[in-house]
């Protein structure tokens, strides 16, 4: 049995963290009392801890347990300035890694943040450092949301900065899920929010479910770990679930790599240095030859693709992992980023160069009372 | 006074017409009111009211007697009958009648005579009024008690007492008539003394029984006697009202109070109170019970006896119930007792469930679930509250 860490840092994490252990409690959507008559039901033994400066973030949080939230206590939270973040993890470095070491002994983490804000971008990179120390054998996984474009010069830039640190750490992959490329699933940013987060949640439990499986054909944590070690070590997850009208397994995992379902805007075919995809369902829905064929097809575009294959009752549900060997809007993002950090490096150079101009009105002057 | 100066014009009149008529002597006359002493003077002529002997009747005594004392003569007098003295007026005499009597101290007067023998004058007596000598019984009626109920005595008292100067002769008591919501037991009808003196009192007592209820009015005694003079007098008591109630009795309540359900095995209580809710006395109370069906349920102490409960007391006492059986049982007390009637007899009844020894585990079966899930919720609230 797999033991699984899974921390949510930051609000955004936190909140994702929350969509997870809502997820746990039955597929779909958990009702808001599931908590009290139901146990989360992982596949694997799975500890989540939600860790933030702001407590209110931590409060709003619903199927989290009161143990699994931490408050790292900064004085004014940490206002989206990652310097500031840096430093109060440091400050609490022996409290967060003790909250975490008391939950004993771990496979995989997943540590679960925003890029863009303060607190999950600045503790997340070093919070992976911690762990690499810790756990000598332990294979950490990012997810990492990037924002909304139109967010804002402070979190762009936090995002293109984080982003680097990320890819440094010594990290077995990034999985990342773009805000904007999801916005579109809903009208308003709190149901489109809370639709991500399920999204995402649903995904990684598929995953953390299928590692711990018994396979007919053999992938485990190993094989994962090649796969998020390809191309750029950053990848993003695609998910399907077939249903009665039609069960095909081969549609569901052409569905699974369609950009509607996937994380992050990415083209496998053009993109995808290795893959792996996961096929669940019910024996008669399994046509191997059928899975084979398919698998054959994006092999031939995406270097190594492994497969895995559970059987479980049900119309097949199928998730893709892979990781990239080039992506072009991380790219826009950086020069978007640049960009506005340019734009208001000028602004700032003139209106300093407006006050200094003002200044000069009176450079010769002395006060006289 | 107008009288007397009527009189004076008529005299002189009269004395006028004498004059006129020289050798005729006329006869004329005059009234007075006498009281006892008063006297008329006329010429040589004295008339005195004595006494009036009887008011009814129309006697009075007068004492007619002449200066010279040619003529000294007591006689009784009939109201309205003329009586001559010497000869009459007529005659040179007079004549005397008692027109009127008013009462025992007083009596109108006429005198009648010879114009010649002068004019007849009143003479107030100057002794004082003879001591009177008259008798008044006072006389009362009570009964001993206030509420009385069928069934019970009273004690009738009668008191005649004679409060007047004079001794009174031949007392007859008489209470009319004998009253039918009663039966007269001893001492009826009441005996008083043939005469009292002034001062003296006598009571008669008799006692009867109340028979019927009903609000009656009790009659006056009359007490008639008479005076010296034979003069019947008569006096009588106030009448009254009494309520005579329905005859008093005992009115045992039992009541049967269960504790709760017997389970098989266990045991439980059966409180009994008995409350006398009448009038009178319930005495030998005897209560004895039974239990339908008779097995299954035992009661140790079901029969009991009390000397007395007296009218709004109240006894309890309680019996030990075990169960055998399951089931429904009925718990009769029967209780027979003496109340002011005869022996009466007064039920109770209850019910008394025996539970199968299941039932506690079956309610347990929902209140325990109740509580692991109250209290699983909260620990859940506790566990998610941050
Ligand atoms: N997908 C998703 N993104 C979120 C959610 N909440 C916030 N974000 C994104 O996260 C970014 C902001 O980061 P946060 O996680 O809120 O910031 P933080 O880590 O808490 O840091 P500070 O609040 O600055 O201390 C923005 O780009 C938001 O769009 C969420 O529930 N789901
Ligand atoms: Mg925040």
């Amino acid at each position: 049995m797999l033991n699984v860490l899974m921390l949510g840092v930051g609000q955004c994490g936190n909140r994702i963290l929350d969509a997870i252990n809502k997820e746990a409690f039955g597929g779909g959507g958990a009702s808001k009392l599931a908590k009290y008559y139901l146990r989360p039901k992982f596949p694997s033994r799975v500890e989540t801890l939600a860790i933030n400066t702001a407590i209110n973030d931590l409060k709003e949080l619903k199927f989290t347990t009161a143990k699994d939230r931490l408050h790292v206590p900064n004085l004014h939270g940490v206002g989206a300035n990652r310097n500031v973040g840096k430093q109060a993890f440091m400050d609490n470095r022996d409290v967060i890694m003790g909250e975490i070491e008391k939950r004993g002994d771990f496979d995989v983490a997943f540590v679960i943040t925003s890029t863009s804000g303060g607190t999950g971008s600045s503790f997340s990179p070093l919070l992976i450092n911690e762990l690499k120390r810790q756990y000598r054998n332990i294979t950490v996984i990012t997810i990492a949301v990037l924002p909304f474009r139109e967010e804002g010069s402070i979190y762009l830039q936090n995002a293109a900065f984080s982003m680097r640190e990320l890819m440094d750490v010594e990290a077995e992959g990034i999985i990342l899920a773009d805000n904007q490329y999801m916005k579109r699933f809903s009208g308003d940013i709190a149901s489109a929010y809370d639709k991500i987060n399920s999204m995402i949640a649903q995904r990684l439990l598929f995953l953390i479910e299928s590692l711990d499986s018994e396979m007919l054909s053999v992938t485990d944590l190993g094989d994962f770990k090649t796969v998020m070690n390809g191309g750029l070590r950053i990848g993003t997850l695609g998910f399907y679930k077939a249903d009665r009208k039609n069960p095909s397994v081969k549609d569901a995992i052409e569905n699974s790599l369609k950009p509607g379902n996937l994380l992050y805007p990415a083209n496998v075919t053009d993109d995808a240095a290795r893959a792996m995809i996961i096929v669940q369902g019910s024996r008669e829905h399994l046509d191997v030859d059928e899975i084979t064929k398919e698998m054959e097809k994006l092999s031939s575009c995406a270097g190594h693709v492994f497969k895995g294959i559970v059987v479980k009752k049900g119309h097949p549900k199928v998730l893709s992992i892979f990781t990239l060997a080039s992506a072009p809007e991380l790219e826009a993002i950086y020069a978007q980023a640049a960009r506005a950090m340019q734009d208001e490096k000028e602004k700032r150079v003139r209106a300093r160069k407006q006050l200094d101009d003002a200044f000069a009105h009176i450079e010769d002057l002395e006060e006289i009372y | 006074m107008r009288q007397l100066i009527y009189l004076a014009v008529a005299l002189l009149l009269i004395v006028t017409i004498a004059y006129a008529k020289d050798d005729e002597d006329q006869v004329t006359y005059s009234d007075f009111t006498l009281n006892i002493g008063d006297r008329i003077d006329i010429g040589d002529y004295r008339a005195e009211l004595i006494e009036i002997q009887s008011v009814k009747d129309g006697i009075a005594v007068m004492r007619i007697s002449k200066v010279n004392g040619a003529l000294d003569e007591q006689r009784a007098f009939l109201q309205n009958s003329a009586n001559n003295f010497q000869g009459g007026s007529d005659s040179g005499g007079i004549t005397i009648t008692v027109t009127d009597i008013f009462d025992d101290q007083s009596a109108k007067v006429r005198v009648e005579y010879k114009e010649s023998l002068g004019t007849a004058k009143k003479r107030t007596s100057e002794r004082p009024a003879a001591m009177l000598n008259v008798p008044i019984l006072s006389v009362q009626k009570s009964f001993d008690k206030n509420h009385i109920s069928v069934g019970d005595e009273v004690k009738v008292t009668i008191t005649v007492k004679n409060i007047g100067t004079g001794r009174a002769q031949d007392i007859k008591a008489e209470d009319l008539p004998p009253l039918p919501e009663f039966s007269y037991v001893v001492g009826y009808p009441p005996k008083i003394k043939d005469a009292l003196d002034p001062g003296e009192s006598d009571s008669a007592v008799y006692v009867m029984n109340a028979v019927k209820e009903g609000s009656i009015r009790v009659p006056a005694i009359q007490v008639s006697y008479t005076d010296s003079k034979k003069n019947v007098k008569s006096n009588n008591s106030e009448p009254f009202n009494i309520l005579i109630n329905p005859k008093s009795k005992a009115n045992l309540i039992l009541t049967l109070r269960p504790s709760g359900p017997i389970t098989v095995d266990g045991k439980g209580m059966l409180n009994v109170s008995l409350s006398n809710q009448g009038e009178a006395s319930a005495t030998k109370v005897k209560v004895e019970g039974d239990i339908k069906p008779s097995d299954g349920l035992v009661a140790t102490g079901l029969d009991k006896s009390f000397f007395e409960i007296l009218p709004g007391m109240k006894e309890n006492y309680s019996i030990e119930l075990s169960g055998k059986k399951p089931g429904n049982y009925t718990v009769t007390l029967r209780s027979s007792f003496f109340g002011g009637d005869g022996a009466m007899i007064q039920e109770g009844r209850t019910e008394v469930v025996v539970l199968d020894r299941e039932y506690k585990y079956l309610y347990l079966l929902l209140i325990i679930p109740v509580i692991i899930i109250v209290a699983w919720m909260y620990k859940r609230y506790r566990e998610y509250k941050y």
